[in-house]
């Protein structure tokens, strides 16, 4: 089971590291919620019974995690007046500058509204999200249409 | 920038390369950020507190203190011992749903129960130690002085948990009620 697992998470370990980025600020705090996550999915592997698609499932897990653990410090968030229109990265790896606008883009948002834009981003459809969030798919649809015209007006 | 932009590089997002050596140790509990550390402190609280349960009676002359005392300490430290098992428990499984909502709103009410009950319970230990070896003690001034301190000590760290609790508690409030507002729309 171990190695089904392991193969598992690493075809998909992309989705881990969008949801800590997305969450979490530093790197220190993004390896701590990585860790957590993958933690999170082994414990419950074993109740995933491929009814639901594997993405679905590490995202259900993912986000899940990200809100509910307890964040030991303030997150270390810059404020901007206005949406920066250059973000320089600070990290050792190298990231498109698109990326880190996204990612600049996304901590505007709360975290519940983190979690809808994220599946939305994914490709999952309304029932999906649904699904996942425990929405009915007419609130999702309202929440979707809000947080298209604040990231619409953040991105403008 | 457009919105379809945004998924293409949502999707199109390759930052994570972590070897599969690096996602087995993630599995491990001894090499978990934050649960390594209360699995420890929670050892250390056992195995010390049952200790100390199975000498007091000899090493502190509980056979001279009053019995009712002696049943309110093995009582809170007991009592202290299963919470700290409990608490360890819950937190080790934050994840008990099928969806988001369930699960958050399950967890929210989770910690909630445990934060009070961790509260009382902690308060309820360190007054009954205070009771413990102040009973049956002639007071005079300085020790009434030395009682009082440590009993303002005691409700400090008390206090002092209550906000690391209540911060936890109110960020899961939080989210409950996104959805609830969610709902509402």
């Amino acid at each position: 089971m171990e190695k089904e697992f392991l193969k598992t998470i690493m075809d998909n370990q992309k989705i881990i590291y969008k949801v800590c980025r997305m969450y979490r600020d530093s790197k220190e705090d993004q390896q701590d919620l990585y860790q957590e996550i993958v933690y999170q999915l082994w414990k419950s592997f074993s109740s995933f019974k491929n009814e639901s698609k594997v993405s679905s499932w590490i995202y259900r897990i993912a986000l899940n995690t990200s809100l509910a653990i307890y964040r030991k410090s303030k997150p270390n968030i810059e404020y901007y007046d206005e949406f920066p229109e250059q973000i320089h990265p600070s990290g050792e790896v190298i990231v498109s500058e698109n990326e880190d606008l996204l990612f600049a883009a996304l901590r505007f948002l709360n975290d519940f509204e983190k979690a809808i834009i994220s599946l939305y981003l994914e490709d999952f459809n309304y029932q999906e999200i649904a699904e996942i969030t425990g929405l009915t798919e007419n609130n999702v649809g309202v929440r979707m249409n809000r947080i298209k015209n604040k990231l619409k007006n953040i991105l403008n | 920038m457009e919105l379809n932009n945004l998924k293409f590089i949502w999707q199109n997002i390759d930052g994570a390369n972590k070897s599969e050596i690096e996602l087995k140790r993630m599995t491990k509990v001894i090499n978990h950020p934050t649960l390594k550390k209360i699995r420890i402190k929670m050892l250390i609280e056992t195995i010390s507190l049952s200790f100390f349960l199975f000498i007091y009676y000899d090493w502190f002359d509980g056979s001279n203190k009053p019995f009712y005392i002696n049943v309110l300490l093995v009582s809170s430290l007991s009592l202290y011992i299963l919470n700290d098992i409990i608490g360890y428990i819950s937190t080790i499984r934050p994840i008990r749903g099928v969806s988001l909502k369930i699960s958050i709103e399950k967890y929210y009410i989770r910690i909630k129960y445990l934060a009070v009950s961790s509260l009382i319970i902690s308060f309820l230990y360190g007054l009954t130690i205070i009771l413990y070896f102040s009973s049956v003690i002639n007071f005079n001034k300085e020790n009434y002085f030395i009682l009082i301190g440590i009993i303002i000590i005691l409700l400090f760290m008390t206090y002092l948990s209550y906000r690391i609790w209540n911060k936890w508690i109110e960020s899961l409030k939080l989210h409950v009620k996104s959805f609830i507002s969610d709902e509402a729309s």
